[in-house]
């Protein structure tokens, strides 16, 4: 027992030299951040946020007309003018356009997101295409089109990348193969590419929200195939403000990992594998942890079969 | 403290023997039928000559007619058997479903066609990405949705498989392959939520962590490489042969096993994000959460290590 009081704080050190990147804390004041999918949702309500921190805050999405209310709200809450733009992401040119409009960014929210759970058999390939083209190829022209701008800004304080993935891209479930299949590609995505800012300090963070109040969940709950509700339903629903206070502090703190109340921590414990961490207290945790998580993984998932199995014979 | 252990050990074991789900399961492969797209060349051919040697009936799906003939041709030579071959785009979900309907009912579906250019994301042109994610994600998602009418209504009783290709670039993000690593990841997604839509039909899902394999695709890749990618994946372990990756991967589908990893970077790899991944074998779970915590710190010495190349390459 003593062993482990004396081998604790030693390990703690370790972990502090160890950790890479290293913390980074990224300003939000007077900066200018461009979210995409930002006139519904969690992409307005980090909008909001954002702009009663001091931003500039710009909002890409398709619809002119939401924009226009989302740019009203935001006016008639803080008295302040969003820039708005209308494009369809999987449409390269047209987000770049508007991202060269729209100016130097120094904090990209990627958050525009489709989300039709089904069964594959019954889905239609349409629909798997249009998740994948809108969550995963559209977020790799946001960042494709904003990355020239992005490196070669004037200030030379860091910037920042968040993506937005979901609970949904940490473990895969049933009736969400296409959803999970880009909110997982994600963060493939996110590992890869922080690697290759760290030398422009640019940080990238990947949001992995639960079930939050939008008008999207309430769209996709009336879907959402029995078997998907009883698994994933029982989890939290969170208001799209704590969402939205929650992912601009990590943004800000430069976290890699972004997660949700226990539960979240506890599945970004679970499926931590060769992400960056950069607090060497939470690593700490990551490593101690990382058994017991796989144990509870295990019971959860034995559950889910029981649950699959059990509705099947009826 | 170590009686401790010796106590805990066998109740875990017991434990985890009691509620890994979903349970192990063999899968015969002798006079099954075998359909592997992207099956002309590299590991999906090694898997094709693997599955003729074992006795299975095989059928090979690729966009390349002429690669496809040289296959069949290679295929016969080696062991007389006769594979059939279907030429199709795995974006074009007609011609695939053609295909499949052509090739018979399936009961070993090994997904495995893929295309990968590396390069920094800054530096590779929109379409490149866009035809790296349609081909080796929504591709799949083709091919799956193609084969399981055909799957789900076969004669015989035995269990099937669906077997995805996915790689060390889908355990972990390295510079120079964010598209690449994104559809891998992709893969893991869809495997985890298709298990649990297909159980109920005594169909499993496997995922293939290869490392660098030695095929065509790899010579190419390795031409056009960032340097930084290289020293980074130098970092592991050598590059291994298609046969061996072929034998591993074939082995695990027929003990029905949802990760298939290799070697010792990718067991590291595998236990640190076993995340929300089926077990089916309790030994492997005893070993995962045994060994969880010190993978996942290995990951970290791995990270520590790849941003500290990164960072004296640009000091540079």
């Amino acid at each position: 027992m003593l062993i482990f009081i004396i081998l604790a704080p030693i390990f703690l050190l370790l972990l502090y030299f160890i950790v890479q990147p290293q913390p980074v804390s990224i300003p939000i004041k007077g900066r200018h951040v461009f979210i995409t999918g930002g006139s519904s949702g969690i992409g307005l309500a980090l909008a909001h946020k954002a702009i009663s921190e001091g931003a500039r805050v710009s909002l890409l999405a398709r619809s002119l007309s939401k924009l226009e209310e989302a740019k009203k709200s935001l006016h008639l809450a803080y008295g302040v003018d969003v820039g708005i733009f209308a494009a369809d992401v999987r449409d390269y040119d047209a987000v770049k356009r508007a991202i060269v409009e729209a100016g130097p960014i120094d904090v990209l929210v990627v958050n525009q997101g489709i989300f039709v759970p089904q069964e594959l058999e019954k889905q239609d390939m349409d629909e798997v295409k249009l998740m994948i083209d809108v969550n995963l190829v559209g977020s790799f022209n946001v960042i494709k089109a904003a990355l020239p701008l992005m490196k070669g800004r004037k200030d030379s304080r860091p910037a920042s990348i968040a993506l937005m993935s979901s609970q949904a891209g940490q473990v895969g479930i049933y009736g969400y193969s296409a959803y999970s299949a880009s909110k997982f590609g994600l963060r493939g995505l996110a590992e890869a590419l922080q690697q290759e800012l760290i030398s422009d300090d640019i940080h990238i963070s990947v949001i992995y929200p639960p079930d939050t109040e939008t008008p999207g969940l309430e769209e996709e709950r009336k879907i959402r195939p029995k078997m998907t509700e009883m698994i994933a339903g029982s989890g939290s629903v969170l208001k799209a403000e704590e969402v939205a206070k929650k992912t601009l502090d990590g943004i800000k703190s430069g976290s890699f990992s972004i997660s949700f109340r226990m539960e979240g921590k506890m599945l970004a414990i679970a499926t931590a594998g060769a992400s960056p961490q950069r607090s060497f207290l939470i690593a700490f945790f990551e490593v101690v942890l990382a058994g017991i998580s796989r144990i509870v993984t295990l019971l959860f998932l034995s559950n889910v079969y029981r649950s699959i199995r059990k509705s099947h014979a009826i | 403290m170590v009686l401790f252990t010796l106590i805990l050990a066998p109740l875990l074991l017991l434990l985890l023997f009691l509620i890994v789900r979903p349970k192990p399961i063999i899968i015969p492969i002798k006079n099954r039928h075998v359909f592997i797209s992207g099956g002309s060349s590299g590991i999906g051919l090694a898997l094709a000559q693997k599955a003729v040697s074992e006795g299975a009936r095989v059928s090979l799906l690729a966009r390349s007619l002429h690669k496809l003939e040289e296959a069949q041709k290679s295929i016969r030579e080696a062991h007389g058997v006769d594979v059939a071959i279907f030429s199709a785009d795995v974006r074009d979900n007609n011609a695939v479903e053609r295909a499949v309907a052509e090739s018979g009912p399936i009961d070993v579906l090994v997904v495995n066609q893929g295309i990968f250019v590396p390069g920094a994301l800054e530096n590779q042109a929109s379409d490149v990405i866009k035809s790296v994610i349609d081909v080796n994600l929504t591709g799949s998602f083709n091919v799956i949705k193609a084969a399981l009418p055909w799957m789900k209504n076969r004669k015989d009783g035995a269990p099937a498989s669906i077997a995805l290709m996915s790689s060390q670039a889908g355990q972990v993000g390295i510079y120079g392959y964010s598209a690449y690593s994104a559809t891998k990841f992709g893969l893991r997604g869809l495997a985890e939520a298709l298990q649990q839509e297909l159980i109920s039909d005594n169909i499993h899902v496997s995922v293939i962590y290869p490392p660098d394999t030695q095929t065509p695709g790899f010579e190419q890749e390795r031409k056009i490489r960032p340097e930084l990618a290289g020293i980074i994946m130098g970092s592991g372990g050598g590059a291994l042969s298609a046969e061996e990756v072929a034998k591993k991967s074939l082995d695990g589908i027929k003990s029905g096993s949802f990760s298939i990893w290799f070697n010792l970077e990718g067991y590291m790899l595998g236990f640190s994000g076993a995340g929300f991944s089926p077990q089916t074998s309790f030994p492997v779970a005893f070993l995962e959460i045994a060994f969880a915590g010190l993978s996942r710190l290995a990951a970290l010495f791995f990270v520590w290590s790849w941003y500290r190349i990164i960072q004296k390459k640009h000091a540079n």
